[in-house]
């Protein structure tokens, strides 16, 4: 090219393109199981260490996908009284409890007009496989409150397909709000302590008054009760991320 | 404490116990004793050597080990004296022995009857006059006394209990974990006594022990984790029926 004086253009390179990675995109999102986030307590943090080992070594062999509390599952175990040995149950994930290889979740379904609920432990042997039909969150950690709601909410076809979703999206939260049974409930889910709200409360405005009296709004401000994860979270993802890569 | 699953599915609870810089400290002769064995000191965990008085310091210096925490006896045999001064290690134990574990219980302070023995008490309600956790009747009109032992309140815990019988699952020869069956008496990270068990039905069941203790010069080189034959190791696959 020439330019508008006659004398030959100095070199223009070409722009830099920009490389978008999608893969590092991805990457962003990080999800640590909540059993390998060691209580607060004063044991020596090397059993936490060595029981990360195994937990690390089971996670190798067998997988354990990533669902939180609302998301529906089906988990197979090897049960030496049923036909193919193997007895396979779909539910809802209520509860996820304990920390370390004692870490267990509590699935309920509704079969036959009976709700059944199964407490499972994550690495035990005998499970065979857990499949994840449909990962979602819920407003709450801990749905407890499914036995005293009406059964269609706990009710889930036991031959589910999984609901496909794309890797990148964000965990769809789901905002059901659950109507209830009438009272007596198995537990006062009104009252501030369960801070509960995925139920639509349908009852009269004096007895959400009444209950807010046992709210203890001083909770949130003590000190010795926080229990900063955040640190502990980051090194452990790092060593858990690490040596499932290998 | 931590669960373990056997090959056939079953679950079971152990407590890990961590060898922590064990040294043996001196020979103690039948005849300077007076028992009916000789002795061998054993001590435990490393502690400062400050604020103790030189009498105490010398069994350490005469071992050349640091100052310990805890400092235990146990009954050996003539043929199984080790030199003061060795290490002690996790491997000493393998997988399928059984042992006998003794340490001191929580201490629970001044407890009252109901706590400490598990009296009954009386009901709540229907008359009762301030009285709802006490003894009641101490002894007899006939005895005319109350004997000695009678149980009443005191300060309970804090003394030392042992759980006898308890199995060896796994040990990890690296950081010196010995894992034994159920649970074993004393709070976190107290200091606990690990002994081959002296129940006449595990007598013979040690077969082929490290004899007198393992040495870790080099010459055996163990593998990191020795496991016992029915435990669910986690590399395998899932179990199946």
């Amino acid at each position: 090219r020439i330019s508008s004086d006659g004398k030959p253009a100095k070199f223009q390179p070409p722009p830099k393109p920009v490389i978008i990675d999608k893969l590092k995109q991805i990457e962003e999102r990080r999800f640590l199981s909540p059993e390998f986030i060691p209580p607060r307590g004063r044991t020596d943090p090397l059993k936490f260490y060595i029981e990360r080992k195994d937990m690390i070594q089971r996670r190798k062999v067998f997988n354990i996908p990533e669902f939180y509390v609302g998301s529906v599952l089906a988990v197979t175990t090897a049960d030496p009284c049923a036909d193919n040995k193997a007895s396979r149950f779909v539910g809802i994930c209520i509860q996820r409890g304990g920390k370390g290889l004692g870490a267990t979740f509590v699935l309920r379904n509704v079969i036959e007009d009976q709700g059944v609920e199964i407490c499972y432990e994550l690495y035990n042997p005998r499970i065979q496989a857990i499949e994840v039909l449909k990962l979602e969150k819920r407003l709450d950690d801990n749905l407890m409150y499914l036995r005293d709601a009406l059964p269609e909410y706990s009710t889930f076809d036991v031959n589910m397909k999984p609901v496909t979703r794309l890797d990148h999206e964000e965990i769809p939260v789901n905002t059901l709000q659950v109507r209830m049974k009438p009272k007596p409930w198995s537990k006062r889910w009104e009252r501030p302590k369960y801070n509960i709200k995925g139920i639509r409360f349908e009852l009269p405005e004096d007895k959400m008054k009444e209950a807010q009296k046992w709210s203890q709004p001083w909770l949130e401000f003590d000190m010795l009760r926080e229990y900063d994860t955040s640190k502990i979270e980051e090194k452990i993802w790092k060593e858990v991320s690490e040596a499932l890569k290998k | 404490m931590m669960p373990i699953w056997t090959k056939s599915g079953k679950k079971h609870a152990v407590t890990l116990l961590k060898v922590q810089d064990c040294h043996v400290l001196r020979y103690v002769s039948k005849e300077e004793s007076g028992g009916k064995t000789s002795k061998l000191l054993v001590g435990g965990k490393n502690a400062s050597p400050f604020f103790k008085s030189e009498s105490a310091m010398e069994i350490f210096k005469e071992a050349g080990v640091p100052r310990k925490q805890k400092v235990t006896t146990f009954n050996v045999t003539d043929d199984a004296i080790i030199k003061p001064g060795t290490p002690l290690y996790a491997a000493h134990f393998r997988p399928g022995q059984f042992v006998d574990v003794t340490a001191k219980t929580i201490g629970k302070g001044f407890q009252g009857v109901m706590k400490r023995w598990g009296f009954k008490g009386q009901p709540a309600s229907h008359g009762q006059t301030k009285t709802h956790r006490r003894p009641g009747a101490i002894s007899t009109n006939k005895a005319a006394k109350v004997y000695r032992g009678k149980k009443m309140p005191g300060k309970m815990g804090n003394i030392y209990r042992t759980s006898m019988g308890l199995k060896v699952w796994r040990i990890n020869t690296k950081h010196n974990i010995i894992y034994v069956n159920g649970s074993v008496p004393g709070h976190t990270n107290c200091l606990v006594k690990v002994r081959d068990s002296k129940l006449p039905t595990y007598k013979d069941c040690n077969k082929n022990p490290p004899f007198p203790t393992f040495f870790a010069d080099g010459d055996e080189n163990l593998p990191e984790d020795l496991y016992d034959e029915e435990i669910f190791q986690f590399t395998d696959p899932s179990v199946t029926y």
